[in-house]
């Protein structure tokens, strides 16, 4: 009877030594001349800390005497968010088909990815700046933003959910001689209901999330009510503005997941 | 009347896995093809079809050449071919009714599909097909809640809605318990007699496809090395059915060439 080991080591990922430690220390050097060299004055962070101090003294209490405005800047905002979710939907689902490696042609996929890079790239609050300058301050240019960020968000998952389908179903409907729509309506819609219910309902959240940051650089809702109230020096409105807000996110994470749950 | 000739179909650059078939098959028999997993069963299948396209040789149903048709005049000749899946393929979150009708998709507007408007004479054909293989009590239940056999019901009713010419079945009992698996059959034997329907069966289960069919064809390495009645399959044939491996015959066809 030969004697076999009795211990086993789980290979390393990196399995040269040289290289991994290597690695690791250049990892750490980095990290330590990065903090070193960053130009960091810590003498006016002190003079700020004082400042802040001074914010936060004139936030306390919160003010709701112009609430009328807060409730006005806050409904602009839902609708803006509705808005944006809706013509978001409706654009990424198309453009998730075109996405989608199983189903389109190489152009047409290759046109479908690209624009969704593209809505990618940007962070909304430069979308904004640029619909901003291109439609000018107001709601327009919010959901205009958040219509492109949704379509980034919901085309590329939607895309994946569609390459990933049990494509059997497919084969057996085309067996069947049937066209190519109502192929898609029959087999593939079903597998990605489920999925695109669940986008939605979270695409509305994260919207009405990202409306109040857009709003600060001008595209209207309740970022814009804030920005305005900060300018004006109203630290104890700005602090109202801000709690609705909290509130309101809470809120609609709390409903979402609850339908989320209920329907999938 | 289906008539394949010099069927060859090659992937990629690889040796072809349907070397120079030729079959034919009339009338209302039950055929099965048997053969080791690697033998090309399944490309036959789908070639007629086109599900996968050949790379040259024709295939004829009653007059029409498959192989030389438009992708448009393949759609309306795809309605013509049933065809039964080992996974059933059938849609799950769709009810067994929209499962069934899904076969007659080749024959109404995407406008009526969408709207789930069936023409009343698909309805009652739906009906009387489910009735026949018994599932007609599942009409509005979702096609996930039912078990494998009602699955594979609902998978030969779908075809047979499309009044095919030829029903061709890949494996239709590979993911059924062995008594589920005989009533499926069963009900293909049955079924080609009482509607006059050509059936082609690929099957692992010898003894099924002796019990059930009228003729057998053997494949191995992409070729026809038997094609008889059941009873004519003795050991000595079935040995040379199965013996080996696809990846052996391939190297001994590389040392000939």
């Amino acid at each position: 009877m030969t004697a076999h080991p009795d211990r086993w080591r789980k290979p390393h990922m990196i399995e040269s030594p040289l290289l991994r430690y290597a690695l690791y220390f250049g990892i750490l050097a980095y990290l330590v001349l990065t903090i070193a060299t960053l130009p960091i004055d810590w003498l006016r962070a002190a003079e700020g800390l004082e400042r802040a101090g001074r914010i936060f003294n004139g936030a306390f209490p919160p003010s709701f005497d112009r609430s009328e405005l807060l409730i006005s800047g806050f409904l602009e905002s839902l609708k803006i968010a509705i808005i944006a979710s809706t013509g978001g939907m409706l654009l990424s689902i198309p453009l998730a088909f075109m996405a989608a490696s199983n189903i389109s042609p190489k152009p047409i996929y290759y046109l479908g990815r690209g624009t969704i890079i593209i809505a990618r790239s940007f962070h909304p609050v430069i979308v904004a700046i640029i619909f901003v300058k291109a439609v000018g301050f107001g709601p327009l240019a919010g959901a205009l933003t958040l219509i492109v960020y949704s379509i980034g968000f919901v085309a590329k998952l939607l895309a994946e959910r569609i390459e990933e389908i049990d494509f059997g179903q497919v084969e057996a409907v085309r067996a069947a001689g049937a066209p190519f729509l109502s192929t898609v309506f029959y087999t593939i819609f079903p597998q990605i209901m489920p999925r695109m219910i669940g986008l939605g309902i979270y695409q509305l959240d994260s919207n009405l999330r990202a409306s109040a940051v857009v709003g600060i650089v001008g595209a209207g809702g309740i970022g814009s009510t804030l920005a305005n109230a900060f300018g004006r020096y109203d630290y104890d409105f700005a602090l109202a503005i801000t709690m609705v807000i909290v509130g309101a996110i809470l809120i609609s994470e709390a409903v979402s997941g609850v339908i989320r749950k209920r329907l999938l | 009347m289906l008539e394949i000739k010099k069927l060859v179909k090659r992937y990629g650059k690889g040796s072809p896995v349907l070397q120079d078939l030729d079959l034919v098959v009339q009338g209302e028999q039950v055929m099965s093809i048997i053969g080791s997993s690697g033998a090309g069963k399944s490309t036959l299948l789908r070639c007629v079809n086109r599900l996968v396209e050949p790379t040259s040789g024709s295939i004829t149903l009653n007059g029409t050449d498959f192989t030389t048709l438009s992708s448009r005049e393949l759609r309306s000749a795809r309605r013509r071919v049933g065809m039964v899946f080992q996974g059933y393929n059938l849609v799950d979150r769709l009810t067994v009714m929209e499962n069934v009708q899904s076969g007659r998709l080749g024959y109404i507007s995407t406008w009526a599909a969408l709207t789930r408007r069936f023409p009343k004479e698909d309805i009652q054909r739906a009906y009387e097909l489910m009735e026949r293989v018994g599932i007609a009590q599942y009409a509005s239940k979702r096609a996930d809640e039912l078990s494998g056999g009602e699955r594979q019901r609902v998978g030969v009713v779908r075809a047979l809605m499309q009044r095919p010419e030829i029903l061709l079945a890949d494996e239709p009992t590979a993911s059924l318990d062995p008594k589920t698996s005989e009533q499926i059959m069963a009900l293909l034997r049955d079924l080609a007699s009482e509607l006059n329907l050509p059936v082609i069966i690929n099957i692992h289960n010898v003894n099924e496809a002796k019990e059930y069919s009228d003729r057998i064809v053997g494949m191995r390495y992409g070729r026809i090395i038997f094609d008889d009645v059941p009873s004519a399959l003795d050991t000595a044939q079935m040995d040379e059915i199965y013996s080996g491996t696809p990846s052996e015959d391939r190297e001994a066809q590389g040392a000939m060439a």
